[in-house]
């Protein structure tokens, strides 16, 4: 809300500088943003009014808290007309048929005025609010609109037809209506209508309609000032896309007992500026006046949510202030808030105004005097912040992506139409198209960093993100979320000291294994993976305990080619469910006493097919049944000169202990002849 | 004195061929050539059994003499020699120490994570525990049960993205508050960090965005524990003697509600491009637990009292590092992220 300090010097003065009031307001709840001169030499405070101070969207509404703020007297802007009923002719006869919707509904008649422009000072005064100035009756009602918060509509009298104004809803009565800005709407429903003898004249509260504008030939015009419930005007307004400073204002909710006053002033100004003689008015206010709610606080109650005393001439002072009228019975007031404040409604709201009067900067601070309590174990944080950082040590910086996903992204990973991640949720009202799903993996964001650093010329692109991923359930219900962990690398620097330049498969790995290792997940296990995106030979899904927790693989080369990545070295990615892992972290270790008897190691080196994975030679060591083998583990691997094509060496290292004695020579010679035949027999393999 | 001759003789010719030996086996051979079965100074020892008793004795203890300085300065010499072996052989072996280390590069953490790490860490040590809530959410948690029914002007505060009429992109932690209250009894401490979705793109404004929402609820909670809560929080943050003020506001689900500002970090309040000239930033929101939200989690008002806060953790971010523009975060450019 823009607030002219001019306009606003002619209700109080306070004597205090713009700067020093924009201070005051901002620190009793009304935040100035910001402080403008204008053309016309006037200064504007730029006025934060939140939602539930409608009673500030106003000149008169920020004067009245200046006054509680400073004590200063507000003198009201003059409203007395001359009212010649004799010349005002026939009245217009209101009938509310909604009285919950249009709880008063006021009026005049003003008869043979002059519309032409309005005079300079007024012009000025709307055009630094950024509104053109029309004629003088329209600026008028647009001028009280802003000094007294109330909005006021003017309606041709002469295409008023019959003599009546019908207050009702739309519902199947009325169905179209062109408003002001020259759109013809349909309209249905509960949208609340202003209606003459013969049909729709304004959408009420919101916008008049084009047959009763006021224009240069009007000479007679009815005034409307009326009350209007908020929530149908909302739902209304948003319904036809359509907002006005009047339906803002009805919206937040209106002062119903400012009615008179508003018309007065309205009618005093346009028989100042255009002449006229106004008639009586009609009011048509079918509950009366509202009763003054009434709020019951106990000062002890003020005093312990705020935390420090507040005497009761303190609070007395501020609610008398704010118009509250406060009534002291024992240690309990009774306010009863005015007829603006229709925020104030409960206890709560009392507290809350006294103490943003007294100050929020008075009252003193005091750490919580707390029980302790049990702590939270908080694993699953720690879990996630320990997986994050293995991934970082292992050389992934951390990058976050909204959680939106491109539709086509799917279609870049080829996943086939059954995979889940295929069933992405949708946005009704998503920013742009490749906002448009939730995401159901982290890959594709991932890709399109890996491109933007590229498209830079960056070298050596390691990112990981964790985040949830969002799998659709029922339409309308809430998703699964989970949480991922992903990464992607590219290590593409030909100047990089140390780089084995082996497969980039082993290094994502590497990274997967770690993150294990810290966990210590030591049941884990790789087979080979057959997720469309990945390089069917250089790809793993990665089990623990058995379940499927993600993949790691080199991107396949039909995906780069989609997704537009140039350079010709792999790129690998993984991503793992971290829910699933968590679930399945092992329990706490427990000691295993330390052997007391030396081991002995043994080598063999195998010359296999190459599809003999060396975890399958692993698996058959280890299930071999000599309770003397303790580890066995693969430590090279071999092809070229000496190998047959198709063929490679594989060298694993066993070792040998007995828990009770030291292993004799023999022992050892023993079981490993007999390993060793095993082997061969099952992996169709010599010895090297 | 024969026998003390022949010693200073022999003593003296020792050192003349001692001091050109450089190697090991040229002490050896000296050692050899002196001190042998048939070396000069052994030779000489034998020749003692000829002399005159009276000559015998001086003879002999001027030769042992002789042979103790031999040993010794031999001895002495083949250390130095190879000490002087050894600092040549790993001379030899010399490297390039300026060439970078073999281990594995680290990559960093993204500098949103890391205040957000930082402020829970804050909050841990003071007691709270940290909460999750799911980011797609039901209207009822995200507006409702904060008392922002529906058609409440509050709504327009915050731009909603809609999966469904009734289930939305949580557009703020809070509705954690409400699912933590329904499942737990008082009193209780917490934060809920978490991403959260608006309606809204432009230069300080992304449709994503991180937030730690705070509750904290007891029979005697005080807008003064509010403030003296928040205020130890930013001072940690940012520095012990930044200016903190708390001044009104409005939030559907607080009240009393507040902003809460810091002495502007760049111009230290007198006024730049970052705080409007106002000398002050709007750091976070905050207020006392409305009653309307207890009741709709079945905790009276009359016996609890509590407050939240809410704070954006980009926000935050940008503050601490100067960073001007909140796109950095999102477009993961490893020159950005490296500096972190």
């Amino acid at each position: 809300m823009r607030i002219s300090f001019g306009w606003l010097s002619e209700f109080i003065k306070p004597g205090l500088s713009v700067e020093k009031i924009a201070h005051l307001l901002t620190m009793s709840g009304l935040e100035v943003e910001a402080l403008e001169t204008t053309p016309n030499n006037d200064v504007i405070m730029e006025v934060n009014v939140t939602p539930n101070r409608a009673d500030c969207l106003s000149i008169l509404g920020v004067v009245r808290e200046l006054s509680v703020l400073t004590g200063a007297q507000v003198t009201l802007p003059p409203a007395r007309i001359k009212t010649e009923a004799e010349t005002a002719g026939p009245q217009i006869k209101v009938e509310i048929r909604n009285p919950e919707l249009c709880r008063r509904y006021s009026g005049r008649v003003v008869r043979n005025l002059s519309i032409g422009p309005s005079p300079e000072w007024m012009a000025r005064r709307l055009e630094d609010y950024g509104i053109r100035s029309i004629n003088n009756i329209v600026d008028i009602t647009n001028y009280v609109l802003i000094e007294l918060g109330h909005p006021l509509h003017a309606f041709d009298l002469n295409t008023l037809k019959g003599g009546r104004i019908v207050v009702d809803t739309a519902d199947n009565i009325y169905r179209q209506i062109k408003t002001l800005d020259g759109v013809e709407r349909k309209l249905a429903g509960n949208a609340l209508i202003i209606a003459d003898a013969e049909g729709p004249v304004a959408l009420a509260g919101i916008m008049g309609g084009a047959s009763t504008e006021v224009e240069e030939s009007t000479t007679d015009i009815f005034l409307e000032a009326a009350w209007f419930e908020p929530v149908n005007i909302r739902k209304t307004a948003k319904a036809f896309g359509l907002s006005s400073e009047s339906s803002y204002r009805f919206e937040r909710g209106a002062d119903i007992e400012i009615i008179p006053y508003a018309l007065d002033r309205a009618s005093f100004l346009i028989q100042e500026l255009a002449g006229g003689s106004p008639g009586e008015p009609v009011d048509v206010y079918p509950g009366k006046r509202a009763v003054p709610r009434c709020i019951e606080v106990s000062a002890a109650r003020i005093s312990r949510l705020i935390g420090t005393d507040i005497s009761r001439e303190d609070a007395t002072g501020i609610l008398e202030r704010l118009g509250f009228a406060p009534v002291w019975s024992d240690s309990v007031i009774t306010s009863f808030p005015p007829s603006y404040r229709l925020d104030v409604e409960a206890e709560a709201d009392i507290v809350e105004e006294v103490a943003r009067i007294y100050g929020y900067d008075r009252i003193p601070t005091a750490l919580p005097a707390s029980r302790l309590s049990v702590p939270e174990a908080m694993a699953k944080m720690n879990f996630v912040r320990a997986a994050r950082q293995s991934v970082r040590r292992s050389g992934y910086s951390e990058a976050i992506n909204f959680s939106f996903m491109n539709p086509l992204a799917l279609d870049m990973l080829s996943l086939p139409p059954e995979d889940a991640r295929r069933s992405a949720v949708s946005l009704i009202n998503p920013l742009k198209q490749e906002e448009s799903l939730l995401r159901t993996t982290l890959l594709p964001a991932l890709i399109e960093n890996l491109r933007h650093n590229l498209q830079r010329d960056l070298k050596d692109i390691m990112l990981t993100e964790s985040a949830r991923v969002f799998i659709k359930r029922k339409k309308g219900e809430q998703p699964e979320e989970r949480l991922m962990l992903s990464g992607i690398s590219m290590r593409n620097s030909t100047y990089s000291f140390w780089r084995n330049g082996k497969d980039e498969f082993y290094a994502a790995k590497g990274a997967v294994e770690a993150l294990f290792d810290g966990l210590r997940i030591q049941d884990r296990s790789f087979s080979p993976s057959q997720e469309p995106f990945l390089h069917p030979g250089k790809s793993a899904e990665v089990f623990i305990s058995g379940r499927r927790c993600g993949f790691v693989g080199v991107l396949s080369p039909a995906v780069r080619e989609k997704a537009e990545i140039k350079g010709k070295e792999e790129i690998t990615v993984f991503e793992l469910d971290l829910d699933i892992i968590f679930e399945n972290l092992p329990r706490a270790s427990v000691y295993r006493p330390v052997p007391k008897f030396p081991a002995v190691e043994r080598d063999i080196a195998l010359v296999v097919d190459d599809a003999v994975s060396a975890a399958e030679v692993i698996r058959r060591i280890k299930d071999y049944p000599s309770k003397l083998i303790e580890s066995a583990a693969v430590f090279d691997l071999y092809k070229g000169d000496g190998i047959p094509s198709g063929k490679k060496s594989m060298a694993f290292n066993i070792r040998y202990r007995a828990q009770d004695r030291t292993l004799t020579e023999d022992e050892v010679e023993q079981v490993h002849e007999g390993l060793i035949k095993d082997l061969l027999v099952h992996t169709g393999g010599n010895l090297r | 004195m024969g026998g003390q001759r022949k010693s200073s003789s022999l003593r003296e010719s020792f050192l003349n061929e001692l001091s050109p030996a450089s190697s090991v086996p040229e002490i050896e051979e000296l050692r050899v050539r002196y001190l042998g079965k048939k070396g000069l100074l052994t030779a000489e020892l034998k020749n003692l059994g000829g002399l005159p008793p009276e000559q015998r004795r001086e003879a002999g203890a001027a030769l042992n003499e002789t042979k103790e300085f031999i040993e010794q300065a031999l001895a002495r010499r083949k250390q130095e020699l190879k000490e002087l072996e050894l600092r040549r052989k790993l001379a030899s072996e010399s490297i390039d120490i300026t060439l970078p280390g073999s281990h594995v590069r680290p990559g960093h953490m993204h500098p949103v994570t890391q205040t957000l790490e930082e402020i829970t860490d804050v909050f841990v040590s003071m007691g709270f525990s940290v909460e999750e809530g799911p980011e797609v959410e039901l209207d009822y948690y995200n507006f409702e049960a904060l008392n922002i029914p529906k058609e409440h002007p509050a709504r327009e505060m915050q731009d909603t993205f809609y999966v469904s009429s009734d289930v939305v992109l949580r557009t703020h932690t809070s509705p954690v508050q409400v699912r933590v209250m329904q499942r737990k009894s008082p009193p209780l401490k917490f934060i809920a960090p978490g991403k959260v979705y608006r309606c809204d793109a432009d230069i300080s404004h992304t449709p994503m965005f991180h937030q730690i929402e705070g509750l904290m609820v007891g029979e005697d909670i005080t807008f003064s524990n509010l403030k003296a809560v928040l205020e130890a929080l930013l001072h940690r943050i940012f520095s012990p003697d930044v200016p903190v003020r708390f001044r009104p506001s409005y939030f559907p689900f607080t009240e009393p509600s507040a902003e809460v500002d810091i002495g502007c970090i760049f111009c230290k309040g007198t006024g730049c491009r970052t705080c409007k000239g106002s000398g002050w930033i709007e750091i976070l929101g905050a207020g006392m637990v409305n009653p309307h939200v207890f009741e709709m989690v079945g905790y009276d008002p009359k016996q609890y009292s509590g407050f939240a806060f809410g704070m954006g953790i980009e926000r935050i971010t940008m503050l601490k590092y100067s960073i001007d523009d909140i796109r950095l975060f999102f477009e993961n450019d490893i020159r950005f992220l490296g500096q972190f």
